[in-house]
């Protein structure tokens, strides 16, 4: 081996060692970027605005009208706007917060009860806590919001998020023309509820739509279950403590009667429901596969551009309690609650954004398209909203915005009423179900 | 003789080398050494919120009486799954493998078409097969309805986990028959000619030449079947999302532990709890490879 034209070895090892630390180091940097903008205090937003929210056509639709109307208002601004897919949304939140990326995102930090311990704690209380996100309590801009929503939204006497809707989901929406066909008129009352789906059952017409391949639609009749079982915030709110002090089985009673119409509601769904997704649910309702179908007010854009001009449909609270004084409510949830991380580079523009979304004309028409219901007073609605006003008089918090979930507990008592295992979604009876629910529960306690 | 360095000399060679191993060390050993650091930890998902040192808190929570009914039956999914996949996919590997090295017309176009679905994401497999076993309009709702049958198929409990594992080996099948055929063009031709003076059949063949002389491709095919099966969640996810429990699996456990949260996934734990499942995790994994890799060793050895 020659070795006549190496250069010496020292000069080889700096070399090397040189190349390794460059690269260890440009590899670490090149994770996080950013341009803020402006971050001056006062004065017109200007630079990047980099908002993240969880995508659902209606809604993106709604805020991509918000920020064109916003941009076109101040073009020094340009708003990077991400709808992330639900599945990945906490993962994206997370790195993004995490790398100091995002100037608007969602974040719902709830208050833990009294006789809640500590470690139960969600991750975005635990934020707030620590200050993770800007307080925007002395906001003018929040006094434009309906103090019924802020209370809900409210965090230990502080307003971390701006609320862009209420969406309610212990309804149905129903075919107005199969019930006319067969001469039904919405009921009120369960025993109602069971004699019209036995006979629409009886002429060949599967009486309610689920989407039980994502898991989560069928427990939509779970949260019915509660509304009508537990009417009012007081109700379910002693419910949950009577979990949390275990004064209350979920074998008892009442809380296995929740199971028992669940039970009830499987056997009123489509064929192999277990196996469709929640996507195929406005088209199959549509071609009047089903009647009825279990799903939320956010659907209704959906729902309306699937149907067209095929038939009419309205919507109704599923009366799963015995009298109709107990069904004359919709339970729902503050929607998407947006929040400005401390960490923003850009707060200027995201606070001039969030001011901008709450003007009731920019609020009108997000809410238009994003089919919310409205958390600001006297703000013009839809036809379909107008239809529901019965229901939705008083907010009434549904079941899990109330209960608080126990990270210690088994999986079966996550809701912790067990619908997932319920055949045909699970292979248990309610009963079993049940009693499994009440194993995990207090395994956590 | 002279030896040969790549990318010319010695300097070159180690720059290189450090570079790629500077990639190493961040990619991969930082983030393992932080996966174990972290399952002593109670850290949350969010930034900026406290970290406490919670020693093995997270490990006995894992095996506390609230979790290991749940997640003794992750495990059991996960290892019917992993040995299914493997069993499955290397015997249909290995024949599809044994037609394709044969004098077979359009025996080019076979093999892209075997091959396609590695090159397909998961995804895009997951829509695909999402679509097929639609069960109110799909292809299988309508071949189920020939035998007077109907099906949840995803949805069904009983089947799910099984339409799971034919859709990973159909997914997998490709790169396996290529690292067969590839043994199996490196098997002597001589062989199968004195195998055929002696009289012997395509099935002698097949068991006496073919098969003991694959031994090596056998043990590539079968540990990377293992491994990757064990920790495969990908396709479970999105043909029957995260919650399903006939198809939950230790590492989809992980997934949505550390990642999930919120009413349609539940409660989430915190990460630091995700991180000791995964070791947990890691620690199967590692017992059974070096188990499979030193029986399947020992065979080859023999031939």
């Amino acid at each position: 081996m020659t070795t006549s034209s190496l250069p010496s070895r020292r000069v080889h090892r700096r070399a090397v060692a040189a190349v390794s630390v460059l690269a260890t180091a440009a590899l670490l940097a090149a994770c996080s970027s950013g341009s803020g903008g402006s971050a001056t205090s006062s004065g017109a937003p200007t630079g990047t605005l980099k908002f993240i929210v969880s995508s659902s056509d209606a809604s993106d639709a709604g805020f991509r009208a918000v920020n064109a109307a916003f941009m076109k208002k101040y073009p020094a601004v340009k708003i990077q706007f991400d709808a992330v897919p639900n599945a990945n949304f906490a993962a994206t939140n997370s790195s993004r917060l995490t790398a100091g990326n995002v100037d608007i995102t969602l974040a719902g930090p709830k208050a833990l009860p009294s006789y809640v311990p500590a470690t139960a704690e969600g991750d975005d209380a635990r934020a707030a806590q620590a200050g993770v996100y800007v307080d925007l309590t002395s906001q003018p801009m929040m006094k434009r919001f309906s103090p019924s929503v802020l209370a809900v939204t409210d965090f230990k006497g502080k307003q971390y998020t701006v609320p862009t809707g209420v969406s309610y989901y212990s309804g149905v929406y129903y075919n107005k023309d199969l019930f006319a066909k067969y001469g039904l008129s919405v009921p009120t009352t369960w025993d109602q509820f069971v004699t019209l789906s036995n006979k629409l059952r009886s002429n060949g017409v599967a009486p309610l739509g689920i989407g039980g391949k994502d898991g989560w639609p069928a427990g939509l009749t779970m949260v019915s279950a509660v509304q009508g079982l537990y009417p009012s915030a007081q109700d379910k709110q002693s419910l949950d403590q009577g979990l949390w002090q275990k004064k209350v089985n979920l074998t008892d009673a009442l809380p296995a009667k929740v199971l028992d119409r669940v039970s009830t509601m499987y056997g009123f769904a489509q064929k192999n429901f277990t196996g469709v997704a929640y996507t195929a649910i406005p088209a199959g309702f549509a071609n009047g596969e089903f009647a009825m179908t279990a799903d939320g007010t956010w659907n209704e854009p959906t729902i309306a551009s699937a149907v067209g001009s095929k038939f009419k449909f309205g919507y109704f609270p599923i009366p799963t309690g015995d009298s109709a004084a107990a069904n004359a409510t919709l339970g729902g949830k503050v929607e998407l609650t947006l929040a400005v991380p401390s960490s923003a580079k850009n707060k200027n523009a995201a606070l001039a954004y969030l001011d901008f979304f709450s003007q009731p004309a920019n609020y009108t028409k997000f809410v238009t398209l994003a089919g919310f219901a409205s958390s600001e007073p006297n703000i013009a609605t839809s036809d379909f909203l107008k239809s529901i006003q019965s229901y939705t008089k008083t907010f009434s918090p549904a079941w899990d915005t109330v209960f608080v979930s126990n990270p210690k507990a088994g999986n079966a008592a996550t809701f912790p009423f067990n619908y997932v295992e319920v055949a045909p979604l699970g292979s248990m009876t309610v009963q079993q179900a049940a009693a499994h629910a009440q194993k995990d529960w207090l395994a956590g306690l | 003789m002279s030896e040969f360095y790549p990318f010319g000399g010695r300097a070159g060679l180690r720059s290189t080398f450090s570079l790629g191993m500077s990639f190493v060390l961040v990619f991969a050993i930082v983030p393992a050494v932080a996966v174990v650091v972290i399952s002593f930890t109670d850290i949350r998902g969010l930034p900026y919120i406290p970290i406490n040192w919670v020693g093995i808190e997270n490990y006995l929570t894992f095996f506390s009486g609230a979790k290991l009914g749940y997640n003794l039956h992750a495990l059991q999914n996960t290892l019917v799954f992993a040995f299914s996949v493997t069993i499955f996919q290397n015997l249909i590997a290995l024949l599809i493998a044994v037609v394709l090295s044969t004098k077979l017309r359009g025996r080019t176009f076979y093999r892209a078409v075997v091959f396609m679905p590695t090159v397909l994401g998961v995804t895009v497999i997951g829509l695909i097969w999402s679509l097929i076993f639609n069960p109110s309009a799909g292809p299988g709702a309508s071949i189920w309805s020939w035998f007077g049958a109907n099906s949840a198929f995803f949805g069904d409990q009983h089947i799910a986990l099984a339409l799971v594992i034919f859709v990973q080996v159909w997914a997998g099948l490709g790169l396996a028959v290529v690292i067969f055929l590839a043994g199996i063009q490196a098997i002597p031709e001589e062989l199968y000619e004195c195998a055929s003076i002696d009289g012997a059949g395509a099935s002698k063949k097949l068991r006496h030449i073919t098969v003991p002389l694959l031994a090596p491709s056998f043990t590539a095919n079968v540990l990377l079947c293992i491994v990757g099966s064990l920790q495969s969640y990908q396709l479970a996810y999105v043909l029957t999302g995260p919650n399903n429990p006939a198809t939950q699996l230790l590492s989809l456990a992980v997934f949505t532990q550390a990642f999930g949260g919120g009413t349609s996934s539940g409660s989430s734990q915190s990460q630091g709890y995700a991180a000791a499942i995964s070791m947990v995790q890691f620690v199967i994994v590692g017992i059974i490879s070096i188990a499979v890799l030193v029986y399947l060793r020992r065979q080859e050895s023999k031939t």
